[in-house]
């Protein structure tokens, strides 16, 4: 498993559309287990209302966990999708 | 969620009839209380609705306001600034609205007026005896030590001299000078009197003659009645001497001429007419009590309610300061304690049974109230307002004051005599009582009974569907009402149109994410109406801090319904939320309310999405008006 640390730049966090996006970027890596956790609390990134849930808002800082797959790439280019809308 | 003190104030000043309909305003511990010139210009069923007003009452010809501790301080400052209004104090208030009282109100308040500042003392010195007292129980020694004689000297100050607090306190109600108050308080327990505690073997009583009246020489210990009454005379002399007495000789003349008439008044007329009075007034709470083989006592429990929403429980205080002065125990506390604990069980099943999250904010934290004897939030914001659990509560007051009346129920003294069940104080009820009571486990039973009877009571009668009666009316009944049409459909079920407008197709949302189906299929909806309802029968499972996006889910089916776009950065402004995380709602219920023009005017679309966000795992969708 790999595993990145990123803290949320986004003024208004991770909600529905960041979330939408977040969603349908980590569908195109069907292999890989991706999740998201804030705290003790963690969520499946293919689950949207999951991600609403978790309420992340700008300065939480959350780790992304890529399991399955190419987990090297998977990881990279999801701590870019990170840097790039969240 | 914190409350917006801001918003609270203006929304509660919008509803009062304007300002000029305000004659003043001041707080509490947990309530804003305001002086109204035309009741009937107050929009109270929008009051109640206000968020952050947990309930309201009109009483004493103010308006009530529960917002609750800590929060009402702050809204109060709001409401000032919203309304260009200058601080009232309490007392402001309470004269204001007392100058619009008939006057046998004026007459039953007073004692409550006068009660209430001096409570804690009494509170103080009354838990402690009961702590003081109850050591020796278990370890006799502690009687003879220096220790235990020290204690009860401080335990009992507060009583010994009771008059002299009195006085004080009800120069300040009556407006007289609080120092010739204390001094006449001072005198009616003068040490050169007999005690009137140790009177009662004395055969030979020493007399004043003063002209034709013949005073005994004993003081006023543990009386109360006549001490209001004699300040009550102070003070209108005083007054009355300060405009008439020319101002160049008033300072010497008008106290002298106070203090020496009072006095004479008090000891020849006011204090032998009415000490007799008061004993008359003991001695029928005392056969109330008693009467029926407790009858009387469960009438008493059942309707103490209504005399603490009438505002006149206090002068309950008279009765068991009298009980404590001629007997040592308070036979009235355990009625009193019946009755408070009883709508704590009441207020507890209303908290437990209701789904409606605001309800349950305010029930819970009310009910733990009413178990510490603070009864007026529990009464006031939840009971009373729905009738049946107050009903609840006061037949489970009823039962405990019955209880607290069976033969076999009986307290110990100090010497393990056996006595009547009571208290050694007063002003003390529900869980604080346990130190003051003269046989704890008799007192848990009769807790139990009160609240257990209220409780399963409430359980059983009161429905949640019972809207409070203030909105009984249209409203309520027509919001619940499902929408016929619908607007997604799949296998796992419909989607059930959430806002009046007009349906338009997604992808011509104004919104690219939306539109494009990022977040999954739906429609969008151009509002006419700004009110969103549940769509389905199913559970919120998140409504946004910022109250304009709600999230459901029913069979696996997870719909998002977001109002307008970009509107997150509105945080709230315009928005209102009805339910909260995880409630469950029925189809057509209301769960958010916007404010299509205040969201035009920020420069956002009022246009709401609603999408099925699973719609890639659903099958058989389809979008559109049906």
């Amino acid at each position: 498993m790999k595993s990145f640390s990123y803290t949320i730049t986004d003024p208004v966090g991770i909600h529905a559309r960041p979330a939408g996006l977040l969603v349908k970027a980590v569908k195109e890596f069907a292999g890989s287990t991706i999740t998201i956790a804030k705290g003790d609390k963690s969520v499946n990134a293919l689950k949207l209302m999951g991600l609403m849930q978790m309420g992340i808002k700008q300065g939480d800082a959350v780790t992304v966990s890529v399991e399955g797959g190419d987990e090297d790439a998977v990881c990279a280019a999801m701590e870019a999708f990170f840097k790039a809308n969240l | 969620m914190a409350l917006d003190y801001r918003k609270c104030a203006e929304e509660i000043f919008s509803h009062l009839g304007g300002r000029e309909n305000i004659i003043s305003a001041a707080h509490c511990a947990t309530r804003l209380r305001l002086v109204i010139a035309d009741n009937s210009k107050l929009d109270v069923e929008a009051l109640e609705e206000v968020e952050g007003v947990k309930g309201l009452f009109n009483s004493n010809g103010q308006l009530q306001l529960i917002i609750g501790t800590g929060t009402v301080n702050k809204v109060y400052d709001e409401f000032l600034a919203v309304t260009g209004m200058t601080a009232a104090t309490k007392d402001e208030v309470k004269a204001a609205a007392a100058s619009k009282m008939p006057w046998w109100k004026k007459i039953l308040k007073t004692p409550g007026d006068v009660f209430v500042p001096i409570l804690p003392a009494i509170v103080a010195s009354g838990l402690m005896m009961g702590i003081v007292e109850a050591i020796p129980k278990f370890w006799p020694a502690f009687g003879a030590t220096d220790w235990f004689s020290f204690l009860d000297l401080v335990a009992n100050t507060a009583f010994a001299l009771l008059p002299v607090l009195v006085a004080i306190s009800a120069a300040r109600v009556f407006g007289g000078n609080i120092f010739l108050g204390a001094v006449i308080g001072l005198m009616m327990v003068h040490p050169a009197l007999i005690n009137a505690w140790t009177v009662g073997g004395m055969t030979d009583i020493p007399t004043w003659h003063l002209w034709f009246f013949n005073v005994q020489q004993v003081g006023y210990q543990g009386h109360v009645i006549p001490v209001i009454l004699a300040v009550l005379l102070m003070s209108k002399l005083e007054k009355l001497l300060h405009k008439t007495v020319p101002e160049m000789i008033d300072l010497f003349v008008t106290p002298l001429v106070t203090v020496v008439v009072t006095s004479f008044v008090t000891f020849t007329v006011i204090g032998p007419i009415f000490s007799i009075v008061e004993n008359w007034v003991l001695d029928g709470a005392k056969w109330l009590i008693t009467i029926g083989y407790g009858a009387g006592a469960a009438v008493m429990g059942a309707i103490y309610p209504f005399t603490v929403v009438m505002g006149l429980h206090h002068m309950y205080n008279v009765i068991e300061a009298g009980m404590l002065a001629s007997t040592g125990v308070n036979t009235w506390m355990p009625i009193a304690t019946a009755a408070n604990f009883a709508q704590f069980g009441a207020c507890l099943a209303v908290a437990v049974k209701c789904r409606n999250q605001k309800l349950k904010s305010v029930a819970l934290p009310s009910s733990l109230s009413a178990s510490l004897g603070i009864t007026e939030p529990a009464i006031f914001g939840v009971n009373f307002r729905f009738m049946k659990p107050f009903i609840c509560g006061m037949i489970g007051g009823a039962a405990g004051a019955l209880f607290a009346q069976l033969p076999f129920v009986h307290g110990y003294d100090m010497a393990g005599n056996v006595v009547a069940f009571g208290a050694t104080t007063y002003g003390v009820t529900g869980i604080p009582g346990i130190p003051a009571i003269n046989n704890i486990p008799m007192y848990l039973i009769e807790l139990a009974i009160a609240a257990g009877v209220a409780f399963a009571l409430t359980m059983i009668v009161w429905k949640e569907d019972e809207q409070p009666k203030a909105k009984k009316e249209a409203p309520a009944e027509e919001a619940i009402e499902a929408p016929t049409a619908s607007v997604i459909r799949c296998a796992a079920g419909t989607v059930l149109q959430p806002v009046q407008g007009k349906v338009i197709a997604r992808d011509a949302i104004p919104d690219e994410t939306f539109a494009a189906g990022i977040l999954g299929d739906g429609v969008g909806i151009e509002p006419t109406e700004g009110i969103v309802v549940a769509p389905f029968d199913g559970v919120v499972s998140t409504v946004m801090d910022s109250k304009h996006a709600v999230t459901l889910e029913a069979n696996g089916m997870e719909l998002l319904i977001h109002v307008g776009v970009n509107t997150v950065n509105m945080q709230g402004d315009g928005f209102t939320a009805f339910v909260a995380d995880g409630e469950t709602v029925k189809a057509g219920q209301k769960l958010l309310a916007f404010d299509s023009a205040k969201i035009k005017a920020a420069g956002y679309s009022d246009t709401v999405a609603v999408l099925l966000t699973n719609s890639d795992d659903m099958e058989n969708v389809s979008c559109g008006l049906a």
